[in-house]
């Protein structure tokens, strides 16, 4: 994260083409009802891949398997060749962070303290070191709030860091979500409808702020139902209809095929997703 | 073990369980609903004993009543009485403590049950004796005879069972099949079930919500007060602690057959009390309590939805 | 400058002042027939200590009064808040001399013992509230805004923390129950005053900015206490269960306040520090007497109940919400029957069973005895007063141990899980292993407060482990306000002190106990603490950010600062 972003620009064009996280085969069956099925998907490092669908078509459940929330009843999640840990706070130290669709700050913390708990996994004190107020507390301390502030100031939240979360407005606090999922220094990031309920003004600054952050190295991976900011947005699109992958190709591969058309005027649509 | 002796802590097992599954339902009605644990429930029960004593005390005090007087007029009268005053207290409560705080964080209703379990021992033991002629509730009271039942027990081979146990559990039994009849055959009673399954869409469609609550809240009172009344008899003497007890031992009995679950109340209920009974055989009974709640502790852990399954089991 | 004013305001305020000073003159005759009712307050031109206590408020509530005549021009923000002082001042007037007539009928027989100046006194006071209640409420008060120096910051906590202290040793030294009563009341007739005129909303401020002094000057305080009491060591005794109380509390605090887990067995973890402690200690009925120093032995009571703690919190953190209040309830129980059936029938003889172990021998340490009474500066410092500064020495590392954690990435890691658990493990916090660490950390701090306190009782017996004891804890917790040090420490003295002062009222303890926790639950669930907080609104005009934006950035600092923890 110290890197400048010319650097990460660079590291990303050389990069290019090689495979972060590779999903293959993911089925996801809660008793009879198969929400996902055989989805495999592939994000590239600094890629901005999108993925869209009609509502109940699985994806935030195939994002919860990403993540460790769902253990997926088949298939394998790999990052950077590795298969993800079980775990949500072991995918979150292996470097893959997420954003929820419904927003989960930590209501009665400051936008600060919220963007802090997203390093915890990148910190190590221990309760003794707390306690006795030990170099190791007090360096590491000092380090995570700079960071935190770094990053509140990156998403443009530097005159919030004191509020309360529950009082910011809700655009800011879309945008304290992603400030916290970055502090988890992540390599991937999974954004669950970022632009949900947002103003056009207000999606074309997530927009750009997305932009910004695939400018530091990462890659991305979202769900968003807003077509003009994912074919804005993306490298790549996968489109998913009732748990399957029906489409994955470049924005105008996507846009214009007329499986993805009918999908979202004609199919019938399942109940809805279980969005945990 | 002789035959004889397990037969006779079967019974003692079987009355035990029916006043914990008695008490029981009244926990699972009101969570099924409101995914309330209702701490005070057990208090409740108590409430019920006392308003049954109640009853014998303005009647007189009677002693020299024939079985019929006693079975026919008394007994009734003291369960009516009892039920009157369990129902009236947990309305009460329902209103006042309870109903405000729908929709506040989870630990709010329970500290407040907390507390009105114990305003409710305290209220008992300070100011029941003080009404004219009342015993002093700071001891034990003793429950009156009940011709026809106390004290007697019916002969069956070389065992011989105590009329108050058969009282017990048919009273569990006739309080099972009235309760049957009410859910599922009355309006309320749908109501009831419709409600615990989704507020929400039951509020739409018109049901009165807070009366489906009261009326769990009743219910459940009436059949504590049941148990209150079999207790008194069961036992031989009331106190303004017994709920406390009874009460944990109820919902772990709940909690057992599946909270939520009726049918589980009552199969957990008397469960726990074969489970107490034969544990308090085989090893020492100064361990009997604990037996009950490693029980709860690891019905809670393992398989908290219950040996029946709860309607409600995510709990996060 | 008076044609400015409503004609209601104008009677008002004049039958206000007429009021106030009526309550100032009357002190100069005698309330009360009989030398019996509170302190003496038979003589003319000879007030009582409590007569001149409601003189004080009085004269405060007529400089009230006139002063904010004096501002009036403009109406604009004045230093202080004069109209809401005055109003708050005559309510609390009229309460004060009320419980004074109340008590005076109490301990001589009847309302015919108060004398004329009472009954002048009494109409005066309800002149001056009824006066003040037509008064507009004061604009915000201005005093914030000056930034004194900090020597006068320094100087103002100190003073503070003084008529704290002298306001506790008063109390505690008040003999009778109407003597006690009347004082408390006319503490909290004080208290709303100052709160009243902006004065607290300063003070915070001030006690932000100067956080280290706060704490020097109120440890000061606490050491200096004993020496207020004369040699009683009966209310020594008292301050000593306050202090165990409130350790413990502060503990339980991190689980349910940090953490949010509701913990209703939390009595048996100050249970396993106490018998840890008996068994080891040289009371002849020790089963496993050792002669060792007492803090090993303090570490070891402590690490037992953790080690408990880790027992009880392994399995059970899997359930969340009323199950696992209900599981620990359930363990709770489970300690409490075992230490009364390890008795040498029923299981192995550890504990003595519901006997206990008494005769539990003084503490020496470093050749002071702590069984004796010693002579510092003049003033004798009873047996317990020596366990007082013991405790408060315990109770300080708690409270460092309580605070230090909050303000670290695990303090910041246990709210997260309280506010939301699943978003915490999807942000990386190892939520069972940090749940862990927190039964276990409360339950090591809760067998420290009960190691001192085996030695501080001389016995200790399963039937002082009972579930109750949680709920009590649970309702310090609850009524100072969950997450704050200050509050427990409030919460957990009125639960303590009260009870011991007002022995009438001991029969009824656990009835109103049982009422409060249903009215607080209904009324007030963020606890005293907090509740107070949130009506101290700064309102400091700040250009660079919103009103609402301020005044949470300067609550947040004051909740950071003052005792830190509650984020609410």
């Amino acid at each position: 994260m110290t890197m400048t972003v010319h650097e990460a620009v660079a590291r990303r064009r050389t990069a290019d083409r090689t495979v972060l996280l590779e999903a293959s085969d993911v089925t996801m069956r809660f008793g009879g009802l198969t929400a996902v099925n055989n989805v495999s998907l592939k994000v590239h490092y600094g890629e901005i891949v999108g993925l869209i669908g009609p509502n109940g078509a699985g994806k935030t459940t195939f994002f919860n398997c990403l993540t460790g929330l769902y253990k997926p009843t088949s298939g394998r999640v790999a990052l950077e060749g590795e298969k993800l840990p079980p775990k949500p706070r072991q995918v979150v130290a292996a470097g893959v962070a997420r954003t929820f669709q419904n927003i989960r700050l930590f209501h009665n913390m400051t936008a600060l303290e919220n963007v802090m708990v997203g390093m915890y996994c990148r910190t190590k004190a221990n309760a003794v070191d707390a306690i006795l107020r030990l170099p190791r507390h007090r360096a590491e301390e000092r380090a995570a709030t700079k960071a935190a502030r770094k990053w509140l100031a990156f998403v443009g939240l530097t005159p919030a860091a004191d509020v309360l979360s529950r009082n910011l407005p809700y655009g800011d606090q879309r945008r304290l979500e992603i400030a916290r999922a970055l502090a988890t220094s992540p390599k991937l990031l999974l954004l669950d409808e970022p632009t949900a309920g947002m103003n056009p003004n207000e999606t074309r600054q997530a927009e750009e702020l997305i932009f910004r952050i695939r400018d530091l190295g990462l890659a991305i991976l979202v769900i968003e139902h807003d077509m003009r900011f994912i074919f804005n947005l993306c490298d790549t699109v996968s489109c998913l209809v009732q748990g399957e992958v029906l489409v994955c190709g470049t924005g105008a591969e996507v846009q214009s095929d007329p499986r993805v058309i009918e999908a979202y005027l004609g199919s019938p649509q399942l109940e809805d997703e279980d969005d945990a | 073990m002789t035959p004889d002796l397990f037969f006779e802590q079967l019974v003692n097992g079987l009355s035990l369980g029916s006043l914990y599954a008695l008490i029981a339902v009244g926990y699972t009605v009101v969570y099924g609903i409101v995914q309330l644990i209702n701490f005070a429930h057990g208090e409740i029960f108590m409430m019920g004993a006392f308003g049954a004593y109640t009853v014998w005390l303005l009647a007189g005090s009677p002693t020299e009543l024939s079985a019929a007087a006693a079975l026919g007029l008394l007994l009734p009268a003291m369960i009516l009485g009892g039920i009157l005053v369990a129902v009236g207290t947990a309305l009460l409560t329902e209103r006042f403590a309870y109903r405000p705080l729908r929709g506040a964080p989870r630990l709010a209703p329970l500290i407040s049950a907390i507390g009105i379990s114990v305003f409710l021992q305290e209220f008992v033991r300070l100011f029941y004796g003080r009404i004219p002629g009342f015993p002093d509730s700071k001891r034990a009271i003793p429950f009156p005879h009940i011709e026809g039942i106390s004290g007697n027990s019916i002969q069956l081979g070389d065992v011989s069972i105590k009329m108050t146990s058969v009282f017990t559990v048919a009273a569990l039994l006739i309080c099972t099949a009235f309760l049957w009849y009410y859910i599922n055959r009355t309006k309320t009673g749908r109501a009831m079930i419709a409600t615990s399954q989704d507020p929400d869409t039951a509020r739409l469609m018109g049901i009165d919500v807070d009366r489906v609550i009261m009326s769990a809240f009743a219910v459940g009172a009436a059949l504590a007060a049941v148990a209150g009344v079999a207790h008194g008899m069961y036992i031989g003497n009331i106190d303004f602690k017994m709920g406390f007890m009874a009460g944990l031992k109820a919902f772990t009995a709940a909690v057992l057959g599946g909270i939520g679950n009726i049918n589980g109340a009552v199969v957990g209920g008397v469960v726990l009390g074969l489970v107490e009974a034969f544990a308090g055989q085989v090893g020492d009974t100064a361990w009997k309590d604990v037996w009950a709640f490693v029980i709860l502790i690891l019905v809670l852990v393992f398989r908290p939805q219950g040996l029946l399954g709860a309607k409600v089991v995510d709990r996060a | 400058m008076i044609a400015r004013l409503s004609a209601y305001e104008r009677v008002g305020r004049f039958a206000a002042i007429a009021g106030a000073a009526l309550v100032l003159l009357s002190v100069m005759l005698p309330w009360a027939y009989g030398k019996r009712a509170l302190d003496d307050m038979t003589y003319f031109f000879g007030p009582s200590p409590l007569q001149l206590c409601g003189a004080g408020v009085a004269a405060v509530c007529l400089a009230a009064l006139i002063a904010g005549l004096v501002a009036l021009p403009g109406r604009g923000p004045t230093m202080l808040c004069w109209n809401d002082m005055a109003r708050v001042g005559g309510i609390g007037l009229a309460f004060y001399v009320g419980a004074v007539l109340v008590a005076v009928a109490v301990a001589t027989g009847g309302l015919v013992n108060v004398e004329a100046g009472g009954w002048l006194a009494f109409g005066g006071a309800v002149l001056a509230a009824l006066g003040g209640l037509t008064l507009p409420d004061s604009p915000q008060a201005t005093l914030s805004h000056f930034l004194t120096p900090s020597w006068g910051q320094i100087a103002a906590i100190v003073v503070a923390i003084a008529s704290a202290l002298f306001a506790a040793a008063a109390a505690v030294n008040q003999g009778d129950v109407e003597d006690f009563v009347v004082f408390g009341v006319w503490l909290a007739a004080a208290i709303f005053l100052v709160r009243a005129s902006g004065v607290f909303a300063w003070l915070s401020l001030a006690a932000a900015g100067n956080r280290q002094v706060l704490v020097m000057a109120a440890f000061v305080a606490a050491f200096a206490f004993p020496f207020t009491q004369n040699g009683s060591d009966a209310n020594m005794s008292v301050a000593a269960q306050v202090l165990t109380f409130a350790g413990t509390a502060i503990g339980l605090n991190i689980v349910v306040g940090l953490v949010g887990l509701l913990d209703l067995g939390y009595i048996a973890f100050l249970g396993a520090g106490a018998f840890t402690a008996a068994v080891l200690s040289k009371s002849a009925f020790a089963t496993l007497s050792v002669d060792l120093p007492f803090p090993v032995v303090v570490v070891i009571s402590g690490t037992v109940a953790s080690l408990l703690g880790l027992l009880i919190g392994t399995p059970t953190l899997r359930v969340s919400g009323d199950y696992l209040a209900i599981v620990t309830l359930a363990f709770g129980e489970i300690f409490r029957i075992t230490m009364n059936n390890l008795d040498g029938t029923d299981g192995p003889n550890i504990t003595h069973g519901s006997n206990g172990v008494p005769g539990i021998p003084n503490l020496n340490l470093f050749g002071f005895d702590f069984g004796q009474s010693h002579e510092i500066l003049g003033v004798t410092l009873t047996r317990h007063a020596n366990y007082y500064m013991l405790l408060l020495v315990v109770i300080a590392l708690i409270i460092v141990v309580f605070t230090n954690l909050n303000h670290s990435r695990i303090g910041r890691g246990w709210v997260a899980i309280r506010e939301d658990e699943m978003a915490a493990e999807a942000m990386g916090v190892n939520t069972f292993a940090l749940k862990l660490l927190a039964f276990a950390g409360g339950a090591f701090l809760a067998g420290v407060a009960g190691s001192v306190k085996a030695y501080t009782d001389t016995s200790v017996s399963p039937d002082q482990y009972v579930f109750l004891e949680s709920a009590f804890l649970l309702a310090a917790v609850v009524l100072g306000g969950m997450g704050t040090v200050m509050g427990v420490l409030i919460g957990a003295t009125i639960l303590k002190l009260l009870p011991e002062k007002l022995r009438f009222f001991d029969d009824y303890r656990l009835l109103l106990f049982g009422a409060l926790m249903v009215l607080m639950m209904r009324f007030r669930p963020e606890g005293i603490i907090a509740d107070e907080r949130r009506q101290l609104e700064f309102h400091d005009e700040d250009e660079e950010l919103a009103e609402d934006v301020e005044t949470e950035l300067v609550v947040h600092q004051a909740h950071h600062n003052l005792e830190g923890g509650k984020r609410s």
